[in-house]
């Protein structure tokens, strides 16, 4: 497709970039403004310049939750992208099956997420939950409320159901995009199945892994509502994330320290995205 | 049937039981009572949880104010999403790289980062536990969502079907409406199915911004939890709270995956 150059393509970008400058770009030099006071009302409010970077910097306390959220977001990458790219590599090609697919998968992502917990801890409800009873019944001891491996278990495993559909329909869509002349070229050259995944189905579908990546990997890493919903951040602050420490300052009126932390999220986050867009050009030159 | 296609059959089954298994719970219960009610005992099947909602005007009028603020920011996101898109699918302009950048910026700021100085801008003009406050926040993320989409969609279609439609003298908002939208109609299903689902999955904006009133669907939930909690009821808000999307669905199941194409 060529491009023609004109700038006054700007007037057409105009309406969605002044939403996106009152709803983004003023509350993110808000925030990065209050990073630099002392809160105690909007009204008195005193400049500690660094402080509280400074402190949040050299204390222990944020690599660890660093350090926790990583581990979650690469449980979760692990798991959903094999198992997302294996289940669209499934999708029968007939557009009813296929569709039947693809509706099913995409059910949990039109849960609200703050129902989520509620669903899953009420599989596992002593009295009356399928889940718990099942276990029971397997003499399986499951205790995601004091043992921190199962409360990993379970969080990767309600995330797995609340966003397996993104990864399933960005595959999927990657690979409907294949024209079926790499196929056929491939059929007469005698390549085998797992041949034509990894010289051509991978290869193709590497753009669009890539952008679900990047939201699984951001999303995972900044979990909020789910977590805790399940279980606080417990046992002992072993799933306590990044989000959530954010948001236990904020419920703290904290807001001077809660600030600076956005701003290092934020920083954090937009890094990441700018290494994937590096990685973006890479791989259309 | 191949052995191979047994196992796809019971891997497909598989999948069916882990996605739909924990719905299922969920709407066996809402279909429970499980707390004493008139004319009904505890554990007996009866709709009287859904009777229950369209009793209490809280939770009525939560439906009502998740709907508006869903639709209203659906239609705000379409009207300003679709000149952008276009104007990034047909033209080179100064900074059009950088634009990418930053619409995924905004797409992937997580909602908790923003939530404080939202909450005291929206303050300010005097958006709080207004439905409308929650459609404009929800554009943070559905604007760089809608591009995307509408962008690939727009880039399907042949350069020569603009200039046929200008050489007959349309301007740029009659062209929009008369040639463009139909002709991407999938495209524009398929980008209003995202918006309207992450308007209508979002709780840490819609949270904020309610402390007080105008609640959606989902906080209304939440303030069903008491000393007593009347679970079967909970489950059947909830149920009710998936029926748009589900319907959504079925509206867009063929289109669904198309136009996820990228351009960095």
């Amino acid at each position: 497709m060529t491009q023609r150059a004109d700038n006054r393509a700007w007037l057409l970008m105009l309406p969605a970039m002044s939403v996106l400058g009152i709803v983004g770009l003023v509350p993110l030099i808000a925030v990065f403004n209050y990073a630099f006071f002392d809160i105690f009302t909007l009204q008195s409010r005193f400049w500690v310049g660094t402080e509280w970077f400074a402190e949040l910097v050299g204390t222990p306390d944020l690599y660890a939750a660093l350090g926790r959220s990583v581990l979650f977001s690469a449980l979760v990458v692990l798991v959903q992208f094999p198992l997302g790219i294996a289940i669209a590599l499934m999708i029968p090609r007939g557009r009813l099956a296929g569709s039947l697919v693809l509706m099913l998968v995409a059910v949990p992502l039109v849960v609200p997420w703050n129902l989520i917990p509620m669903i899953w801890l009420n599989l596992l409800h002593p009295t009356y939950g399928t889940l718990a009873q099942l276990f029971d019944a397997i003499g399986f001891d499951f205790d995601y409320k004091f043992n921190a491996v199962h409360t990993y278990a379970l969080l990767v495993t309600v995330d797995t159901w609340h966003w397996i559909g993104l990864v399933v329909i960005l595959a999927y869509s990657g690979l409907s995009a294949i024209p079926p002349s790499y196929f056929q070229a491939a059929r007469i050259d005698g390549a085998s199945r797992a041949q034509v995944f990894w010289h051509i189905q991978l290869p193709k579908i590497r753009p669009v892994l890539l952008m679900a990546l990047l939201l699984r990997v951001i999303d995972s890493l900044m979990i909020y509502v789910e977590a805790f919903g399940i279980n606080a951040g417990g046992p002992m602050g072993a799933t306590a994330f990044l989000s959530l420490e954010l948001g236990e300052e904020i419920n703290a009126f904290n807001y001077g320290p809660a600030a600076a932390r956005s701003v290092l999220y934020f920083l954090l986050v937009l890094s990441v995205a700018w290494l994937f867009r590096v990685a973006m050009q890479r791989e259309t030159q | 049937m191949t052995v191979r296609g047994l196992l796809r059959a019971l891997a497909f089954l598989a999948l069916a039981v882990f996605i739909i298994g924990p719905l299922v719970q969920a709407i066996v219960l809402s279909l429970t009572v499980t707390l004493p009610h008139p004319g009904v005992s505890v554990g007996d099947w009866s709709l009287v949880n859904y009777r229950n909602i369209f009793a209490s005007p809280a939770l009525v009028a939560s439906l009502g104010n998740s709907l508006t603020y869903v639709t209203a920011n659906v239609m705000l996101t379409l009207v300003v999403a679709l000149p952008a898109a276009y104007a990034l699918s047909r033209y080179r302009f100064v900074g059009d790289r950088h634009v990418f950048l930053l619409l995924l910026a905004f797409r992937i700021t997580p909602p908790v980062v923003l939530s404080l100085p939202i909450f005291l801008l929206f303050a300010r003009l005097g958006l709080l536990n207004s439905p409308f406050g929650i459609a404009l926040v929800h554009c943070l993320f559905n604007i760089p969502i809608a591009i995307w989409i509408l962008e690939s969609f727009i880039s399907a279609v042949p350069r020569a079907f603009d200039e046929t439609a200008f050489l007959d003298g349309h301007s740029l908002p009659r062209f929009f409406v008369g040639h463009l939208l139909p002709v991407i109609a999938p495209g524009v299903g398929v980008a209003c199915f995202f918006c309207f689902i992450f308007s209508w999955v979002e709780v840490v904006f819609a949270r904020i911004l309610t402390s007080t009133g105008g609640k959606p669907i989902t906080m209304a939930i939440d303030a069903l939890f008491t000393f007593q909690t009347d679970i079967g009821l909970v489950m059947a808000m909830m149920v009710l709270s998936l029926v748009p999307g589900v319907a959504l669905i079925w509206f867009v199941r063929n289109h669904i995956a198309r136009g996820f194409q990228l351009r960095a």
